[in-house]
């Protein structure tokens, strides 16, 4: 028996990540480490639950074996409960046939039943692709208030990037009166951040259409959001300000990392009235050698230090022996970066073993030229990554 | 797979020779090794054995225990079937005055009914000053094989050793424990110390619980001096480290070594295959600022690091300002330290303020103290 609740979540999580290239080879984009501790689709969750929503409908889809394990019951983020909690929710088998999720839109229609279950009013949708931490009740309380059918959330982008974004154009009063996907020449600024509340009602009656329309490529942001706007619903922009960052690139995933450290980190996890949760292994305190030095990094539990790390974001368990160097890179977990080797502006996924002397990167290296060291890759001298 | 044991855990009777830290907390809830309260090697090693049902026997003092503990979740002992269970001071018919029991066996014998319920065959009584790593499937199977009525697990001594109370200290012949003695210092007679980690059947313990009632006595060591020349007591010599927290100077120096000491955080913390699980808190990493200058030390998530750190343990949340100077201290959960403040050999409780510039030095053979929330 399922009991109703007000609003709940429906958070896309599978979609492939393709832009992350070997990061995301057999793992799907949410479960991709972030910040040392975190996985990306902590911060989604997280919001969820420190907003006050407690029952999340995690869709998955490209490879989801690893993002399953680390989601488990949903225990970490306190979603582990018998009214509601978090729910996965795989593509399956029906009387009418078994189907990929075709689309965004298409993903949520395949599960209109778990959402009819909790009779919500109002349902959120939430991608598991962003950094940023985000109390959505004050986004419903707009919605509310303004009687939207809609309200998508916004944030202020650089004009020069706008075009890689859905942007919405508003009225003085917040409605929405238009929406390009990825507009080549962009009207304004406000890019849609892929969070949208939905009256229950109109989710599924726009569902319902676009499911109908054969043409349609069953995405929200592409054919249902128009949609709306053309048979004249209510529309409205919820402007969010605060840190946010799509991190679906090789680039955006480094610097949002680097966002946490330097002399004014622009991304602060600190508050701990709005704690982003994780879960967490049993690894021992970080261990500090005399002779390592250590500048402008964060890191984690159970790493082991006996060289020099310098702008860096090390995960647990990672292990920087004597003579060995690491600067501007993000190490993920368990990876040894033997004596004297050296790591210049990289993304190591975990397990991976930097072998004595090797080099990966080049000293110098900036954002436009970071390796990405595929899990479990041994880098031996002499076959160096540049 | 199941192991068909049960732990019985004391977390602080018989331990009044850590005042200062246990002023607040019951001896199981002393922060120990960054991250740890003492209680999370008790239940690690427990776990790690497949032994999922355990009992923790506290006295006084111990809402930061019930804390850290919660349902037990953080050691997958939240369970329908055993799981953690904490016996709180209670009083029965038995015991018609105010007195909260004191010793062991006064607590056992409280808990009589519920030990007669257990269904597990083995039972292992623990204290929780002796902070080890230990596989107790190795100890019960010796127990087993030697069909002993009690397996004592001991450390031997070094000639040096000396303790601020005294302590059960044990010798045997041909694996038979053939001597026992209350004693402070090593001797020749007597040269293992008993880590007050004991095996036995259930059914012994049920029978010794029983004998103490007719005989009228409160204390399990006095049970186990006056029984042990007619049973079979054996030990189990155990090998690798052991910080044995039994005074506030053991404290600090136990601490401090595990900074310093490879092999000693290599037995404890990195042995493989068996972690030391606590609580999860959800902090953040250790930032460490342009300037931090560290060396030996071990220190934990969430601390944000300007100045310099040597030799010392840093639990969660620390902060070292700018030229801040931290050397052999063991700084608890939320110390601040100020800008071009210097400490050496202190242990300050939690959520210690040392303001800017500030001195502070204890000496290696005494350390200073400071009180929980106290600023300097």
């Amino acid at each position: 028996m399922s009991c109703k609740k007000e609003c709940i979540a429906m958070l896309l999580a599978g979609g492939q990540g393709s832009r992350l290239y070997d990061l995301t080879k057999q793992t799907a984009k949410p479960a991709v480490s972030f910040g040392g501790k975190y996985r990306i689709i902590d911060f989604p969750l997280s919001n969820c639950i420190n907003s006050g929503i407690d029952t999340v409908g995690v869709l998955t889809q490209y490879q989801p074996l690893a993002l399953n394990e680390y989601i488990g019951n949903g225990e970490p983020w306190d979603l582990d409960l018998s009214r509601g909690g978090l729910s996965v929710l795989p593509p399956y088998q029906g009387g009418h046939g078994a189907d990929w999720y075709k689309g965004t839109a298409n993903a949520i229609y395949q599960n209109l039943n778990f959402i009819r279950q909790y009779n919500p009013d109002y349902v959120l949708i939430l991608s598991g692709d962003h950094i940023y931490r985000m109390d959505y009740s004050l986004m419903l309380k707009q919605h509310k208030e303004t009687g939207a059918a809609c309200t998508v959330a916004t944030i202020t982008v650089p004009i020069e990037e706008a075009s890689r974004f859905g942007i919405c154009n508003t009225r003085a009063d917040g409605t929405i009166y238009e929406f390009e996907e990825k507009p080549k020449v962009p009207k304004n600024n406000q890019a849609s951040m892929g969070i949208y509340i939905f009256n229950t009602k109109t989710l599924i009656e726009y569902l319902e259409i676009d499911e109908a329309d054969a043409k349609s490529s069953n995405d929200f942001g592409k054919n249902v959001i128009p949609n709306l706007l053309a048979n004249g619903e209510k529309l409205y922009a919820y402007p969010f300000s605060g840190y946010w960052k799509d991190v679906g690139t090789i680039v955006s995933l480094w610097e949002s990392n680097m966002d946490l450290i330097g002399e004014h980190p622009t991304l602060d996890l600190s508050d701990k009235d709005f704690r982003i949760f994780s879960r967490n292994t049993a690894r021992p305190p970080q261990w500090i050698a005399k002779g390592a030095e250590i500048s402008n990094a964060m890191i984690s539990s159970g790493c082991r230090i006996y060289g020099k790390v310098q702008n860096s974001i090390l995960s647990g368990g990672v292990t920087v022996e004597e003579g060995a160097e690491v600067y501007d890179s993000v190490i993920m977990s368990d990876v040894t970066v033997s004596r004297g080797a050296k790591v210049y502006t990289a993304i190591i996924d975990s397990d991976s073993t930097v072998a004595e002397g090797a080099v990966v990167g080049k000293e110098g290296n900036g954002k436009d030229n970071i390796t990405v060291i595929a899990k479990g890759t041994t880098v031996h001298a002499g076959a160096d990554r540049r | 797979m199941r192991t068909s044991a049960v732990g019985i855990v004391f977390s602080n009777l018989n331990n009044n020779t850590l005042s200062k830290l246990t002023s607040d907390r019951t001896v199981a809830a002393i922060p120990f090794g960054c991250r740890y309260r003492l209680i999370d090697f008790c239940l690690s090693n427990l776990i790690n054995a497949n032994i999922t049902h355990i009992n923790i026997i506290a006295n006084y003092n111990y809402r930061s225990l019930l804390d850290h503990i919660g349902s037990g979740k953080d050691w997958d002992l939240a369970r329908r079937v055993g799981g953690i269970n904490v016996i709180s001071p209670y009083q029965t018919s038995r015991t018609p005055t105010a007195k909260l029991y004191s010793h062991h066996m006064e607590a056992l014998k409280n808990m009589k009914e519920y030990i007669s319920e257990f269904k597990e065959d083995t039972v292992i009584l623990m204290d929780s000053d002796s902070v080890l790593n230990i596989n107790f499937s190795d100890v019960i199977a010796a127990h087993e094989k030697s069909a002993a009525d009690i397996t004592f697990v001991t450390k031997t001594l070094a000639p040096d050793y000396t303790a601020k109370h005294p302590q059960l200290m044990v010798s045997t012949v041909a694996g038979k424990i053939a001597d026992m003695a209350l004693s402070d210092s090593y001797s020749e007679r007597v040269p293992e110390l008993s880590l007050n980690i004991f095996v036995m059947k259930t059914n012994y313990l049920r029978k010794l619980i029983a004998d103490a009632e007719a005989a009228g006595i409160e204390s399990l060591t006095e049970m186990m001096l006056r029984g042990y020349k007619y049973a079979n007591y054996r030990t189990y010599s155990f090998g690798g480290y052991v910080a044995s927290v039994s005074s506030f100077l053991d404290y600090f120096r136990c601490s401090v070594d595990l900074a310093k000491n490879e092999k000693a955080r290599e037995e404890l913390l990195w042995k493989k295959d068996a972690p030391i699980f606590t609580k999860v808190h959800n902090s953040t990493p250790t930032v460490y600022h342009p300037g931090a200058e560290i060396a030996d030390s071990m220190i934990a998530d969430d601390c944000e690091i300007e100045g310099t750190v040597i030799n010392s343990v840093l639990f969660r949340g620390v902060k070292v300002a700018k030229g801040a100077v931290v050397s052999n201290c063991v700084l608890f959960r939320g110390t601040s330290v100020g800008e071009g403040a210097t400490l050496n050999c202190i242990v300050a409780d939690k959520d210690v303020q040392i303001t800017d510039g500030v001195t502070l030095s204890g000496h290696e053979n005494m350390p200073f103290y400071i009180q929980k929330n106290r600023k300097v």
